[in-house]
């Protein structure tokens, strides 16, 4: 099971994370086709400053998900094997209670299509985008197990 | 092995029965509900009202549930009593029903004004799956509807029926909708919205009768003016389902009152959901928050007791998200100040250009209150510093900025960090 880490020293709050987020939640894919789609794809995870340094803020993938509990739909479950917050888009309703209870504020609503935004931690590639684009290596994808210690 | 049983369905009851199966494998747990569905999400049958949501989609649970989990569910079930000297349940059907330990979790009912006309057919209130079927099924000879109530839960039924295409208008008694959860400000960019997609707002207006012999003709208002309609639903509130408990030792007040273990007066008896009188954490007083994720909260805490476990619970506070036509608003605890108390203090944003607002109450320099209409993702921000009573002093100058977010409040939750290195 594996979770993502920043390195907040090595943050330069270059926000190049969020574009490739952006980037691999669009349609196409691709820089310049993206910026061309009729709705521009978000980023799901977005990098705050703070006392001079920087934050990269996102789904974090709770075992005792508030958002879990405060979704009225049902869409919204732990899956234990995968470690991770699931959501069934075709349950939700867009009714906004995740994004009402979430501590972190990592998750963002949107209006157009009524559906929460967060971190599925690029489900179906073989490492996160986000991990990738980092310049200075201070997202870091991790072992939960390794963390622990 | 035990026998615990909990009266009610839906969020409390359910989530306690999970607790419960967690701790304890073998004990027997039995579920009973008066309506005739499987556990389903009760938020959601506005959205199934407006056609959004099909019936499949409305269950709270897979349908094995009760099965894989060991749960005797009694549906159709209606408990008539509870007999705490006998540790046991007297039902409608006269059947009685043993318990070691017991959770009630009735919910609430839609309160009815009294006003003359209330109890013909085609007055609705909208709470079941049933209210929303028997709705449905009068909409195609229905025009024109009439909602009383501009809560959450008669904003949410004109809604619906304004998407059925119904001419819907919705009779308010107060001067804006939404009065127990945002302030005026706040209330007119939802109306704002409401009455651009079509659905009629009279404010300040109350109806005293429902006029029709047999079929509805009208509502009546207290200004004198009658509105035709041929249907009427009512969001007049909730009130606590006690009545099974009245008179049986177990301390009620408006609802059930529950102490911070979530146990009535009576020790191996618990309650929670909107039955539930607990306390209030923003406004320091025992108070009755019906809202879905708090009676996932106090079901949950209600069944880990209820299985030997040890969950203090310190209470709930008044939350709400909704969705308008596009407009996203939140409102969490004290949406206004107390009548000019000078001990609290109000930091505003108003731009009505961008449909922005935030409003942020606070109580010597603790957030007691917010509201946010439009840009509402640090809301939980808010709401946790609110649950931990925090002093925001430090950095009450950026809470309204749209940067403000959990960088800053971090070094204040007591939990360790454990994603930034």
């Amino acid at each position: 099971m594996k979770q993502l880490l920043y390195e907040v020293k090595k943050c330069l709050g270059c926000r190049s994370c969020e574009v490739a987020c952006a980037l691999a939640h669009s349609l196409s894919g691709d820089l310049y086709k993206a910026l061309d789609e009729e709705k521009l794809s978000m980023p799901r995870k977005k990098v705050l400053a703070c006392g001079g340094k920087n934050y990269p803020v996102s789904c974090r993938h709770c075992e005792d998900a508030l958002c879990v509990d405060a979704c009225m739909a049902g869409a919204l479950v732990f899956d234990k094997q995968k470690g991770q917050v699931l959501h069934d888009a075709e349950r939700c309703v867009g009714c906004w209670m995740c994004v009402m209870v979430c501590p972190y504020g990592a998750i963002r609503p949107d209006i157009k299509d009524k559906m929460p935004l967060r971190c599925d931690k690029c489900k179906d590639k073989d490492e996160p985008a986000c991990v990738k684009a980092c310049p200075t290596r201070a997202v870091i994808e991790q072992e939960k197990a390794e963390v622990k210690k | 092995m035990k026998q615990f049983v909990i009266i009610g369905n839906s969020a409390a009851g359910i989530a306690a029965a999970e607790a419960i199966r967690k701790a304890d494998k073998q004990s027997a747990i039995t579920i009973i509900s008066d309506e005739d569905y499987p556990a389903y999400c009760r938020c959601l049958i506005s959205y199934y009202l407006a056609g959004q949501v099909l019936v499949d989609k409305i269950l709270y649970r897979p349908e094995n549930f009760y099965k894989e989990n060991n749960i005797t569910l009694l549906l159709n079930k209606k408990v008539e009593r509870v007999d705490p000297k006998k540790n046991r349940l007297v039902c409608v059907d006269k059947a009685q029903i043993p318990f070691d330990a017991l959770l009630v979790a009735t919910g609430s009912s839609p309160k009815f004004p009294e006003v003359k006309g209330i109890k013909k057919e085609n007055v609705f209130g909208l709470r079941t799956i049933k209210n929303a079927t028997e709705i449905a099924e009068r909409l195609p000879m229905t025009k024109t509807a009439c909602v009383l109530g501009g809560g959450l839960v008669g904003l949410k039924a004109a809604y619906a029926l304004s998407k059925r295409n119904i001419d819907t208008k919705v009779i308010v008694k107060s001067k804006q909708v939404l009065s127990q959860m945002l302030d005026f400000a706040a209330a007119g960019f939802v109306q704002r919205r409401l009455v651009e997609h079509g659905v009629e707002l009279v404010l300040g207006q109350d109806a005293v009768e429902i006029i029709g012999e047999g079929e509805i003709k009208a509502v009546k208002l207290d200004s004198g003016k009658a509105i035709g309609c041929e249907l009427v639903v009512v969001g007049k509130g909730v009130k606590p389902n006690i009545e099974l408990v009245k008179d049986t030792g177990i301390k009620i007040n408006e609802g059930i009152i529950a102490n911070n273990l979530l146990q009535t007066s009576i020790p191996n008896i618990y309650t929670a959901g909107d039955v539930c009188e607990s306390f209030d954490i923003t406004v320091q007083a025992p108070s009755i928050n019906a809202l879905w994720p708090v009676a996932v909260e106090q079901g949950r805490a209600a069944g880990v007791n209820i299985a030997g476990g040890n969950i203090i619970y310190d209470g709930s506070l008044g939350m709400n998200a909704l969705e308008f036509f596009g407009l996203a608003v939140v409102s969490l605890g004290m949406y206004k100040v107390p009548d000019k108390d000078p001990s609290y203090e109000e930091l505003v944003l108003d731009n009505p250009k961008e449909e922005t607002y935030k409003k942020i109450v606070l109580k010597n320099n603790v957030i007691v209150g917010v509201i946010l209409v439009k840009k509402i993702s640090n809301s939980g921000v808010f709401l946790s510093l609110m649950r931990k009573k925090a002093d925001v002093s430090v950095f009450k100058n950026s809470l309204l900025d749209d940067n403000f977010g959990y960088p800053a409040i971090k070094d204040l939750m007591p939990d360790k960090e454990r994603i930034y290195v």
